[in-house]
């Protein structure tokens, strides 16, 4: 702020140095006039601690965006309305929590604006009218259904491992790209434990009812973890879940291996 | 080493599931990391927010802050969005989303557990056409210098309006240097006249742009494969 | 300041409520043309608030203070409009904002009424010689004022504060739009730099703009 001061004291006496004659008389003093002490004291030190302006982080996969689903749309095979059908979002999930879907890709302005986005099932292009505000996370989860890990990464790394229980071979875990849709707490099941996750992830056998979601929860059964003892759900520790839930939020996307 | 809540809750990520675990608000979530032995982050977090700032200084603050969040937010999303097609409109939102993230960044330090939680924004597509959203942050800045210029007399404490006068005065370089780029002019008047608390309100909610944080937590008992 | 959002199971909805609010929040915000009721607080003379007389004497030295900055912002720009040879972009901006440093100058002599001090002379020689060093001199005097002005927020009563806010802003924004005239960057810092009156005026004297 100093070495500013003093660029711009001898940029402005550099410019001004070298009369026209427009005004006669020599230049006068106006910080003479001030006395030593001056009554009108200097600013206060900021009662903000304002830190440098720093750039957003430039991985493109540092972050992941979802938004809520506004209203029942199709989902398109191309950014238009006259686009093969391949899939449909509608606005609830059936826990009956608001749907999200995850934003894959850039907007595409084509008579209105169209998102890329990766629903419960599908893949395909909304119209950005269905769809509502956008929300990031840094987070994602990383399942290997052979090593029976699961892997939370943020921007800033690893920062949750913990065994996990898969499908058997009857009714294996899905492998793809999901994501968290919802978190549910407060019901009673030991079965599921404290805090269960719905995921995008659909089970590759049929007839479920509600659909057929693979859910990440807790177990009262730890003994079985690792192992395939489940129908599909990614199965982990009670404190494990618990562990997750402080770290997880819905949005995250989901790799399954 | 001091621990930096935002770096370790980047995008909200333990905010938002803090809220999610069962039995615990945030304020026990927090505290209850503290066992663990984040002692630097207990300091940041239990700070009195501004050594014994006013009630006003503490309103003034936390208004300002949720008019930062807004623009942080706009010009962050855009910025990821990567729909703006101009060079000048893309380093225009790089250096304003910065600044403004900036200040998100000191009035929260400033506010500890006092701080408003960051709203949940809807755009609507304003961040991913570039003629609106340039329209929006002309809009934006013009309103945030005037916000700014409402409140700054009422201030209580002088280390606080010095700090907000110093950022009135960039949020009015802001708005100049959006007008520049919108081909309006940047200054249109030989004074700026300062908005009023409801004033602005009005102007925020009549935007949508703060929406209701969509509800992705149940009660329901699972029903998921098992 | 949280707004319901609106529920429409069938259609997919075209918000058109939210579009006409919004569109009036950018009309307001694009238009721009302020009335001058900040203004009137200061037209009125200098308030007469204040406990004691030492209030109402630091305002009327503080505005004399910022009277000399604008009377010499505004013969800079008077000057240069006549002998710069500016044209275009750089001549219309000196066009408004010497508009807007008149009306400053107006606005803070009718304040102090019979306490306003002395105009001095100015000569601004080759500042004005070209529309390079013009440009120059406009950014570095945008800068000080605004300087000048965050340096004195704490030291005057809250009715000149509130009047003097609706000043630095403008004078803000010419430091920006003469910075992206000239391609520099309207602002990267995230605060204003606040300079005491002593160091404003030392800046003032190394100019050697001042004549009497």
């Amino acid at each position: 702020m100093v070495g500013l001061v003093g660029v711009v004291g001898v940029v402005l006496s550099l410019v001004a140095r070298g009369e026209d004659g427009e005004a006669a008389g020599r230049s006068v003093s106006l910080a003479a006039a001030i006395p030593a002490t001056d009554p009108l004291g200097p600013p206060p030190r900021h009662g903000l601690a304002v830190p440098r302006p720093r750039a957003l982080p430039t991985r493109a996969d540092a972050v992941a965006l979802w938004a809520p689903v506004l209203h029942s749309v199709a989902l398109r095979e191309t950014p238009s309305a006259s686009g093969r059908v391949v899939g449909r979002v509608t606005v609830s999930t059936p826990e009956r929590t608001e749907n999200i879907v995850l934003v894959i890709g850039a907007t595409r302005a084509r008579g209105g604006l169209w998102i890329p986005i990766r629903a419960a099932g599908a893949v395909g292009w909304a119209p950005r009218t269905a769809l509502g505000g956008y929300e990031a996370v840094a987070t994602r989860l990383l399942v290997d259904t052979r090593a029976f890990t699961a892997t939370l990464r943020r921007t800033d790394g690893v920062v949750f491992r913990a065994p996990i229980g898969v499908g058997t071979s009857a009714a294996p875990t899905p492998t793809g790209s999901f994501f968290v849709r919802n978190v549910l707490t407060r019901y009673r099941s030991a079965f599921y434990g404290p805090v269960a996750f719905g995921t995008s992830a659909r089970s590759t056998l049929t007839d479920w009812p509600a659909g057929g979601f693979v859910g990440i929860h807790g177990t009262n059964r730890p003994e079985l973890i690792p192992g395939r003892i489940s129908h599909g759900c990614i199965r982990m520790r009670n404190e494990d879940i618990l562990a997750l839930a402080r770290l997880m939020p819905v949005g995250t996307p989901v790799e399954i291996m | 080493m001091h621990l930096d809540l935002d770096q370790l809750d980047r995008d909200g990520a333990l905010r938002e599931t803090a809220a999610g675990v069962p039995g615990e608000t945030r304020k026990d979530f927090l505290l209850g990391t503290l066992a663990g032995g984040g002692a630097a982050l207990a300091a940041l977090v239990l700070a009195e927010p501004g050594k014994a700032a006013s009630k006003t200084d503490v309103d003034i603050l936390n208004y300002a802050l949720t008019l930062e969040y807004l623009q942080a937010a706009f010009y962050t999303e855009a910025e990821r969005r990567g729909a703006l097609r101009t060079p000048l409109a893309k380093e225009t939102t790089r250096v304003l989303g910065a600044v403004e993230r900036a200040h998100v960044r000191a009035l929260r330090d400033a506010l500890g557990a006092a701080a408003v939680a960051k709203p949940f924004f809807d755009f609507g597509g304003v961040t991913e056409d570039e003629d609106a959203f340039i329209k929006t942050a002309v809009a934006f800045e013009d309103l945030g210098t005037a916000a700014y210029k409402g409140q700054a007399y009422r201030i209580d404490s002088p280390a606080l309006l010095a700090a907000a006068i110093s950022i009135h005065s960039v949020e009015a370089r802001h708005a100049a240097w959006i007008r520049y780029l919108a081909g309006a002019p940047p200054a249109s008047a030989a004074f700026d006249e300062p908005k009023s608390m409801p004033e602005v309100r009005k102007l925020v909610a009549s935007t949508g742009f703060i929406a209701q944080k969509p509800s992705t937590q149940s009660k329901e008992r699972p029903r998921f494969t098992g | 300041m949280l707004t319901r959002r609106e529920e429409d199971p069938g259609t997919v909805a075209t918000g058109t409520d939210t579009a006409a609010s919004r569109a009036r929040f950018l009309r307001l915000g694009v238009a721009g043309a302020g009335t001058l009721t900040l203004g009137a607080v200061l037209a009125a003379g200098v308030p007469r608030l204040g406990l004691s007389g030492t209030s109402q004497s630091r305002d009327i030295e503080i505005l004399n203070y910022a009277l000399v900055l604008e009377e010499l912002t505004a013969a800079f720009y008077r000057q240069a409009l006549a002998r710069a040879g500016l044209s275009g972009e750089l001549r219309e901006f000196a066009q408004v904002v010497a508009g807007h440093e008149r009306e400053h100058v107006a606005l803070l002599r009718k304040a102090l009424g019979p306490n306003a001090r002395k105009v001095p002379r100015f000569a601004f020689g080759k500042a004005v010689s070209s529309p390079e060093r013009f440009a120059t001199t406009a950014i570095a005097l945008e800068e000080l004022a605004v300087a000048a002005y965050n340096g004195q927020a704490g030291n005057v009563s809250k009715p000149v504060l509130k009047a003097a806010a609706g000043i630095v802003s403008v004078d803000a924004r010419h430091a920006a739009w003469i910075r992206a005239i000239q391609d520099k960057r309207p602002a990267s810092q995230a605060t204003d730099v606040a300079k005491t009156r002593r160091q404003v005026l030392r800046e003032v004297d190394r100019t050697g703009f001042v004549r009497s």
